[in-house]
């Protein structure tokens, strides 16, 4: 008997990627669409790296949009940047315990505090549970945000938001998902290698990871 | 015609007008943030207690930090039970600024607008508190401190003032039968000591000097043994206390309520005052201690230790916190006592893997509340919230440090009973 293997295929998508974003997405194939509702439920960090612009300001606060505002970014070091995401990782630490709705006085919520393990484990704004800068030339400065229930724009209005904290402006220049749950960029496949054999070679290689999770 | 080409937008982009916000000399301001019970008037924000429009209502608790304008930079600041001082170093006439509860007169005699012999009881608003200053613009004022009912000031080349009740000698001065406190226009200067004053502190109804040499001296209340002299009276001049501290240096002293403790140069923490709650139940059974015992903690070097009412924390030279006491100590409802000091981990500080350079810095201690300032300017309490005091926000007390949202950098805080100050700089 001829003929194609494959007559249709049910796809499904992880966690939705922006179009001018890039990264890992997660899809699943067949029968792996119903360990979906599992991922959601892990609530596990995503991280990001993000690259920014100093100077301008845009209406969609990527370097694409309809320029608003420009402004001087001179006095900005890489001191006053790190400052910002300390406070940026203090306040969405604070979200982190308050919208995982754990009763404070218990001490199991100490025991888990003291390990770090309270996260939201229902529905909640986007939370961001670490940042670090990873390059600083002026104007341009890259991060790396660890984070949860985030969009890209969300990302992207938070680059802006340092721009201004830092009494100037920003626009985000890239956006690129580097892990997603337990799939890093190194299980992911480049667009070359979009054919059937690396996409069978691959889903092998995450079954391991899928089953521990 | 049509939309714009992109050498159009780029044109457009390139002529746009360049914005300047902060220029390169911009510089950080200091600010004082308070938070906590305002109707003493300790916040110095009158319109909490009295506000300037009918139909605003007063604002018994500010459970967030709201910022404090004032005049000078303010270097340091102090909360007794109910009303605070805040200092400056400047050489200016005004250096001390003082608001809340005047009824002992611990912020001097404020003259009252509508009858000139007699003293406000309650002050709304920071107002300068006159120093009898022999050279008023040269001298500045390096540290306050405040009790119960009294408070000291102190001055690098004039001594300690103090004002206030002086019922158990804690002013330093001898106990006068019946007076009258309220509305004294009394300030007692304090000079004779070994060497120069470099600290004050104040406990309940005591005070503690610290001088250049190491020694420390007392006065004031003693049934507890706080005063540290061998027995359990009053004191009225300041006297050189002896024990396991005599001959060595100490480099910090802290008393709020009826136990002190002092850390010398090498790292040892010695303790004397009240031990009910098991504060110094690591050397002794008995309940009141009256001369400083050495305690013998194993967990390294002391740099810096603070005592509450019934709680007590050290910091380590690695940054590592340990409290010990009775009430709510950090680490969660389970904890309410302990002898022996236990560490609080540094993962509720903010220490992780992605940012293992956090270390706490300071430790400071309120009536039944705790708080530590972290190398990073991120402030964390813990302990009873009483009427707000915590600044979280929320009214519920709090079992694990939490972060307390500051817009700036915290360089320091002093902690009181129901209300917190502190000193921030802006980004």
């Amino acid at each position: 008997v001829r003929g194609p293997r494959f007559r249709k295929l049910k796809i499904g998508a992880g966690h939705r990627l922006d179009v001018k974003a890039s990264g890992v997405f997660v899809l699943g194939i067949g029968h792996g669409n119903k360990l979906f509702t599992e991922l959601y439920n892990c609530h596990l960090t995503k991280v990001y790296t993000v690259g920014g612009l100093f100077g301008k300001a845009t209406d969609d606060f990527s370097d694409t949009g309809n320029l608003v505002e420009k402004t001087t970014f001179d006095h900005i070091t890489r001191e006053k940047l790190e400052r910002i995401l300390a406070v940026i990782q203090g306040t969405n630490q604070k979200a982190l315990l308050m919208y995982s709705n754990i009763d404070m006085k218990t001490q199991e919520a100490y025991e888990l505090a003291v390990k770090g393990l309270i996260r939201p484990m229902g529905k909640s704004p986007p939370i961001i549970t670490a940042v670090r800068c990873l390059r600083f030339a002026l104007p341009e400065f890259q991060l790396e945000i660890h984070c949860l229930h985030e969009t890209q724009q969300y990302l992207r209005k938070m680059v802006h938001e340092i721009g201004l904290e830092l009494k100037s402006s920003a626009v985000c220049t890239h956006v690129r998902r580097i892990r997603d749950g337990v799939f890093t960029v190194d299980d992911a496949l480049p667009r070359t290698q979009w054919n059937l054999q690396s996409i069978q070679e691959a889903i092998w290689n995450c079954q391991l990871k899928v089953e521990t999770e | 015609a049509g939309p714009p080409s992109t050498r159009q937008l780029r044109e457009a982009e390139e002529a746009a007008p360049v914005f300047q916000y902060a220029g390169k000399a911009a510089r950080r301001k200091d600010r004082v943030f308070v938070w906590g019970f305002s109707y003493s008037g300790a916040l110095g924000v009158p319109s909490f207690v009295r506000p300037d429009a009918g139909w605003k209502k007063p604002r018994r608790i500010q459970p967030t930090p709201y910022r404090l304008e004032t005049e000078e930079k303010i270097t340091s600041a102090a909360c007794g039970y109910g009303f605070t001082l805040l200092a400056s170093n400047t050489r200016d006439i005004t250096k001390v600024w003082g608001m809340g509860l005047n009824k002992d007169s611990q912020l001097g005699f404020q003259r009252s607008r509508r009858d000139q012999t007699k003293s406000y009881e309650y002050v709304l608003e920071p107002s300068p508190i006159p120093l009898p200053l022999e050279k008023p613009q040269q001298t500045r004022v390096l540290q306050v401190s405040c009790g119960r009912a009294h408070s000291l000031v102190l001055t690098d080349s004039e001594g300690v003032f103090t004002m206030g009740n002086n019922s158990y000698g804690q002013c330093g001065r001898k106990v006068v039968e019946d007076e009258i406190y309220s509305g004294s226009h009394l300030i007692h200067q304090l000079k004779e000591f070994d060497s120069r004053v470099v600290q004050v502190v104040c406990g309940q109804d005591h005070s503690l000097f610290r001088t250049k040499k190491g020694t420390i001296y007392a006065c004031g209340w003693g049934a507890d043994g706080q005063t540290g002299l061998g027995h359990y009276n009053i004191t009225c001049v300041p006297t050189k206390l002896h024990g396991d501290i005599a001959g060595v240096n100490i480099i910090q002293v802290s008393s709020y309520g009826d136990c002190c403790l002092a850390v010398s140069d090498e790292g040892d923490v010695f303790g004397w005052g009240n031990s009910e709650y098991l504060q110094l139940a690591s050397v002794t059974e008995n309940t009141q201690v009256n001369v400083p015992r050495h305690l013998p903690f194993k967990i390294g070097k002391i740099k810096e230790a603070a005592c509450g009412g019934t709680g007590n924390v050290v910091l380590t030279e690695e940054g590592n916190v340990f409290v010990w006491g009775y009430g709510i100590l950090g680490k969660g409802p389970n904890l309410t006592e302990t002898a022996v000091p236990e560490m609080i981990p540094p993962s509720l500080f903010g220490w992780s893997d992605f940012s293992p350079d956090i270390r706490v810095a300071h430790v400071r201690c309120g009536l039944s509340q705790f708080a530590a300032l972290t190398n990073r300017g991120e402030l964390f309490v813990w302990g009873k919230n009483l009427r707000g005091c915590l600044g979280t926000g929320r009214m519920e007390d709090q079992y694990f440090p939490w972060r307390v949202t500051v817009p700036g950098e915290v360089v320091d805080v002093a902690c009181g009973v129901d209300h917190m100050v502190s000193m921030v700089r802006s980004f």
